[in-house]
Order: structure tokens, then C-alpha cells, then sequence
């Protein structure tokens, strides 16, 4: 029989329409001491306005520099369940893909190893297992490992990869996300399970500029699936939208950020050359428009929440790369991302806030890449001159006065 | 140098620096850097002290490499 703890406080998050993370935890309550004292702990944090967590980076897997985020409570006294209540990473199939098997596996090491409280999944995409004590870790690392999963990432470190969907549910997907997902995985182990970068370092991969997974604004190297060829376009199926009472010109040509459509009340155009791959068109008028082939990438690094600085979005870095197997441009490109970045970040400095503080100019001539227009953030900006010695040695300004 | 006098000098190195200064695994690298080894040989003697259980990775604010020893200290201090 676990403790009970009166939570009037707690009790109202269960009120309303909503699933409540409150019924849940009194689900788990009623069987496991950890997650009734979670729940008193909770209600008294609520109370107090204070929240009597500690946390302590130290507890791991031995040989594992990531995956487990220790957590203790300050009131280990009061509530001992809870004194040790680590959370544990688990790298999450690509897509977030499971077998009904898997995930009554998971849960049942998760019930007789921790609090029997799960979150599917994490921010970064991991399978985030609440609540364990110390002296469990080694075995969970082992159970998890033999059956075939891993830990995540966390500190320093590579994250875990993540992606959406891709191919293995969506029309609109223009690469294969789950494969690109799993390969950098596995070619990244070591940085993932071993942290030694200034900061953390993430990578999402999305099949389409629509990008599900927001990775432009949550990754370090954002993978974005882009398309090369014309929009095709069924104008058939555009009259039945126009049927169903949709404003072409309001609600598509208007909203067109390169301004290349065009609406005569019968037909619709569109200029290719200067549309600048929002999809905002074509998923607006699913069916009717269509991106066609080469199919591939457009790679972008350093978006990030605020930290050193501000908020950031990914820089357009290839506006092109074809995304076949092994992906080999790819992952030189981030070895040598991640080399340059280990070589000159400060402590907590993400590969955006370093790219901000030594230039643009300085990072491409590391990953050894040539300058395109595409890569200029802003107009009259970025021009990304490379002037050497060499350069200026021959006079280049003289011929220009001419 | 030979594997096992680096993954010597690497233990010293974080011994002597215990509560003065943490070291991450780059500071490591370069600071074995400057005295002629390779990169890739220095991460590897880390990588053989940390699975050999005599080193760990700790996070705060940051991961650092530290002695393992410090586990045990750390989890009675914390409950004092």
C-alpha cells in the first residue's frame, strides 16, 4: 500500500476537458511508492511556491557521458521516495515508430526499475523515463541496451537526432527522413554518448519545407527536404477549391512570400524561378499542386533558444544537397562544423552564438565552403569577401578604377 | 608516448586539478596537444579511463571530465 497525500491543489488540474498529467500520476500513485511521494512532493511545491528539486550532474551509465540527469530532492526526509528521482534518456526510434511490444517493455522495466511515469516524448525527441535511483542505472543501461535501444544525449553533447514522420506517412516528405535520422545516429555515437563539445548540439530532419518538427528553430543543423524542378500544377483540382469557396487570390497569391503566383480567375501561374520553397501554396491546395523532382535538402545551422544570445533561427548553409545514402557530404560537413566549433566555442557557446561572435566568413572557410548568395542572411549584408595577402598583393582595385 | 603513461598523465592531470579547476575533454586534448600528442591518441586514453570506470563525465553548465570518486562524495553531500 503506497502513502496517500491529500492534494486539493493538484486536484484542480484535473478539472476540464483535457487529459491531466495529475490523473496520471495518481494512476502510477496507487502502485509505486516513487510516484505517490512525487505526487505529495508536487502538491507541496504547489503550496509552498518553492521547488525543493536539486539537480546533480554526475550520476551516468559507466562509459556514457549522457542519457541520465540526476535529480534529488531537498526533502529527501519527508518524502523518500523521491530522494533519488533521475531521469533517464532514451534514444527514440526514428519517426517515433513503435511495436505495441516495445512499449509495454519499456513501461514494464520502466514500472519495476523507476516511478512508472514516462514522457513520450521529450523536447529533443527521446523516450524521457522519470524517477530512478542510483543504484538502478547500471541495470536499466543493460536491459535497454541488450534489447536493442540506447541511451540518448544530454550535456555537451551530440543530441539524440530527430525527425518527423517522412516517407512512412506523408505525401509531401522529399527525403528519406527516418533513414538520414538513423544513419547520422550511428555515425555519431561517440559524439553522443561521450560529451565533448562546448555545448549541445542538435540535428532535425524534416521531409518538407513545412517542417513539423520546427526544426529551423530548434536545431543546431537543420536538414529541411526541398524540391528542385516546377511546381505541377492540376488546374481542375484548383477550380474545385475555388468551388468550395476558396479565395485564390486573398488566401494564396497574396500570402506568396516570393510573389511569383498569379490568379486570372481561371487559371493559376506560377513563376519557378523566383519561388523561394515555402510550400505554402501547395499545402493550402493539397492535391492541386505538386513539387516535382531532383528532390533533396536544404541544410541550415544555428538556430537555438535564448541563451548566450538571443533566440535564433538556422542560416541557410547548402540551399542544395542530394540526400542519398551514405550521406557522406553531410557528415563531413558536420565533423567539420563540430572540429571548428570544439576548437574555438567557449563553454555554453552553441555553433549559432560562435558563427554570431567570429563571422560567418571564418566558419566557411573551415567546412572549406564556397560562398552563394543564398547564404546572405540579410540585404547589404554578409558579403563573405575572402580577401588574402595573396589578393591584395596583385592590386585588384586598380583595374576596377579603370 | 606510450597509452598507458598518457592515461597516467591524463589522471594526474585531473587529480591535481580537483577543486580548482575542471577540465573538459577539448581542454584535455589541447593541453596533451601542446606537448605532442596527437588528438586522436588522447581521446582515446580517455575514452579507456572512462569506460575503465576510473574517470566519469559530470554536467554542470557544462560536461567535464572528473574522478569517478567523486560520486560517492557527492551523494552523501548533497543529503547532508
Amino acid at each position: 500500500m503506497t502513502k496517500k497525500y491529500d492534494t486539493p491543489l493538484l486536484d484542480e488540474l484535473e478539472k476540464g476537458p483535457f487529459p491531466s498529467f495529475v490523473t496520471e500520476i495518481k494512476k502510477a500513485a496507487a502502485k509505486n511508492e516513487m510516484a505517490a511521494d512525487e505526487l505529495g512532493l508536487l502538491e507541496k511545491s504547489f503550496r509552498d511556491k518553492v521547488t525543493y528539486w536539486k539537480h546533480g550532474g554526475i550520476v551516468g551509465v559507466r562509459g556514457y557521458g549522457g542519457g541520465v540527469i540526476g535529480r534529488y530532492c531537498e526533502l529527501a526526509d519527508q518524502f523518500p521516495g523521491v530522494a533519488h528521482f533521475h531521469t533517464v534518456r532514451i534514444n527514440q526510434p526514428a519517426g517515433l515508430f513503435y511495436t505495441s511490444e516495445a512499449m509495454r517493455f519499456i513501461c514494464d522495466v520502466w514500472d519495476r526499475y523507476g516511478s512508472g511515469l514516462t514522457n513520450f516524448h521529450g523536447s529533443t525527441g527521446d523516450i524521457i523515463l522519470l524517477g530512478t535511483v542510483t543504484d538502478n542505472l547500471e541495470a536499466i543501461g543493460t536491459i535497454f541496451s541488450i534489447n536493442g535501444f540506447d541511451l540518448g544525449g544530454s550535456g555537451s553533447a551530440m543530441r539524440t537526432p530527430s525527425c518527423c514522420v517522412g516517407p512512412a506517412r506523408c505525401e509531401w516528405s522529399m527525403i528519406d527522413t527516418l533513414d538520414i535520422t538513423y544513419d547520422l545516429t550511428q555515425e555519431f555515437q561517440d559524439e553522443l554518448h561521450r560529451p565533448s563539445f562546448p555545448y549541445k548540439f542538435k540535428i532535425k530532419t524534416v521531409g518538407c519545407p513545412i517542417d513539423c518538427n520546427a526544426s529551423i528553430a530548434r536545431a543546431d543543423c537543420s536538414i529541411i527536404g526541398t524540391w528542385k524542378g516546377p511546381i505541377a500544377i492540376d488546374q481542375d483540382k484548383v477550380k474545385d477549391y475555388v468551388k468550395k469557396g476558396m479565395n485564390i487570390q486573398e488566401e494564396i497569391v497574396n500570402l506568396c512570400p516570393g510573389k511569383c503566383i498569379t490568379w486570372d480567375g481561371n487559371n493559376l501561374a506560377i513563376n519557378d524561378s523566383d519561388c523561394l520553397h515555402c510550400m505554402h501554396c501547395i499545402a493550402k491546395l493539397a492535391g492541386a499542386l505538386k513539387p516535382t523532382p531532383p528532390f533533396g535538402a536544404t541544410v541550415l545551422i544555428g538556430s537555438k533558444a535564448p541563451f548566450v544570445v538571443g533566440a535564433t533561427l538556422s542560416w541557410v548553409i547548402f540551399p542544395f544537397i542530394e540526400m542519398k545514402p551514405p550521406y557522406q557530404e553531410m557528415k563531413d560537413f558536420i565533423r567539420a562544423a563540430t572540429e571548428w566549433w570544439s576548437e574555438y566555442g567557449k563553454n555554453r557557446e552553441r555553433i549559432g552564438e560562435l558563427i554570431l561572435r567570429m563571422g560567418m566568413r571564418e566558419f566557411l572557410e573551415a567546412v572549406g565552403l564556397t560562398p552563394t548568395p543564398e547564404m546572405v542572411k540579410e540585404p547589404r549584408r554578409d558579403p563573405f569577401w575572402f580577401w588574402k595577402e595573396g589578393d591584395l598583393e596583385g592590386k585588384p582595385w586598380e583595374s576596377w578604377l579603370k | 608516448m606510450e597509452k598507458e603513461e598518457l592515461k597516467k598523465q591524463i589522471y594526474t592531470l585531473i587529480e591535481q586539478a580537483q577543486g580548482k579547476k575542471k577540465y573538459k575533454q577539448m581542454d584535455i586534448i589541447k593541453h596533451f596537444r601542446n606537448l605532442g600528442v596527437s588528438d586522436a591518441e588522447t581521446k582515446e586514453a580517455i575514452r579507456e579511463l572512462i569506460d575503465g570506470g576510473q574517470l566519469i563525465y559530470t554536467y554542470m553548465g557544462g560536461s567535464y571530465i572528473e574522478l569517478a570518486t567523486k560520486l560517492e562524495k557527492f551523494e552523501k553531500d548533497i543529503f547532508k
